[in-house]
């Protein structure tokens, strides 16, 4: 399997108080557990089963994947503009690896 | 008594009203089964509600990415908010779909992604609010291909 990339789009700057949008995708198979192999053997699930957002290092919207969000997870949310800081985004995988990627905002 | 067309036309009536009311309660039932299922799976009620909004597509070629919206109409104070939604697909291998968590004054109740669907059914939306309440929304997606392979 290729190593999952990361990808997010955010606004560079916003108005103190609006509300911008996050769009965050990451490539991964997300793998049932549900497939066969062509030897009639289970595919062991791997999904990418949790996704955090954190703004200013404080949780801010967080989404528990199932088997049943598609390859490639894409989330678009919205967020309000409180302060300029740093955006966190982390993709946790099945058996522990995670995925991250920051973005620092720039509230005026 | 003779059989009149008089006769024949109450009776027909009569028999198609007593088709039409053993139809209705079917269509009841169908409402009730999603509300079975939500009863289920929480262990508590739900109440159908128009704040919460599950957009999808009505028909879709592919059941391996089906769009989905998700909105509630909320305040997002300490007090009113919404503090997370659950959907779920009850023909699915695998009935969980997805949860989104929100934080009042922090993220808005607005959220889309996509999912998969092994057949066409009710996808349905769960919405519990800071005052414990549980709202419900439904959609109709027909996929034309099993998604969940």
């Amino acid at each position: 399997m290729t190593t999952p990339i990361p990808r997010v789009m955010v606004p560079g700057s916003v108005r103190k108080n609006e509300v911008f949008t996050v769009k965050a995708i990451i490539q991964h198979q997300m793998e049932t557990g549900l497939r066969t192999d062509s030897a009639g053997k289970t595919i062991p699930r791997k999904i990418i089963n949790q996704f955090v957002c954190r703004y200013g290092g404080l949780e801010v919207f967080r989404t528990d994947l199932h088997e049943a969000v598609s390859a490639n997870p894409f989330l678009e949310f919205q967020l309000l503009a409180t302060e300029n800081g740093r955006l966190e985004f982390s993709w946790r995988e099945d058996g522990g690896a995670t995925y991250s990627l920051f973005h620092d905002i720039l509230v005026t | 008594m003779s059989l009149t067309r008089r006769h024949m036309l109450a009776s027909t009536i009569g028999t198609a009203a007593c088709a039409v009311a053993l139809l209705a309660p079917k269509h009841t039932r169908g409402a009730d089964e999603v509300e079975d299922f939500l009863l289920r799976l929480t262990g508590r009620k739900a109440t159908p509600s128009n704040r919460l909004r599950l957009v999808m597509p009505a028909e879709f070629s592919t059941g391996y990415t089906v769009p989905m919206s998700i909105s509630v109409d909320s305040p997002m104070t300490e007090a009113d908010h919404v503090k997370s939604v659950r959907v779920f697909a009850p023909k699915n291998p695998l009935v969980e779909v997805v949860q989104f968590h929100f934080v009042p004054g922090r993220s808005l109740p607005r959220v889309s992604t996509r999912v998969r669907l092994a057949a066409p059914q009710h996808v349905l939306a769960l919405a519990e609010m800071s005052d414990g309440s549980l709202l419900m929304a439904k959609a109709w997606v027909a996929v034309a291909t099993n998604g969940c392979l």
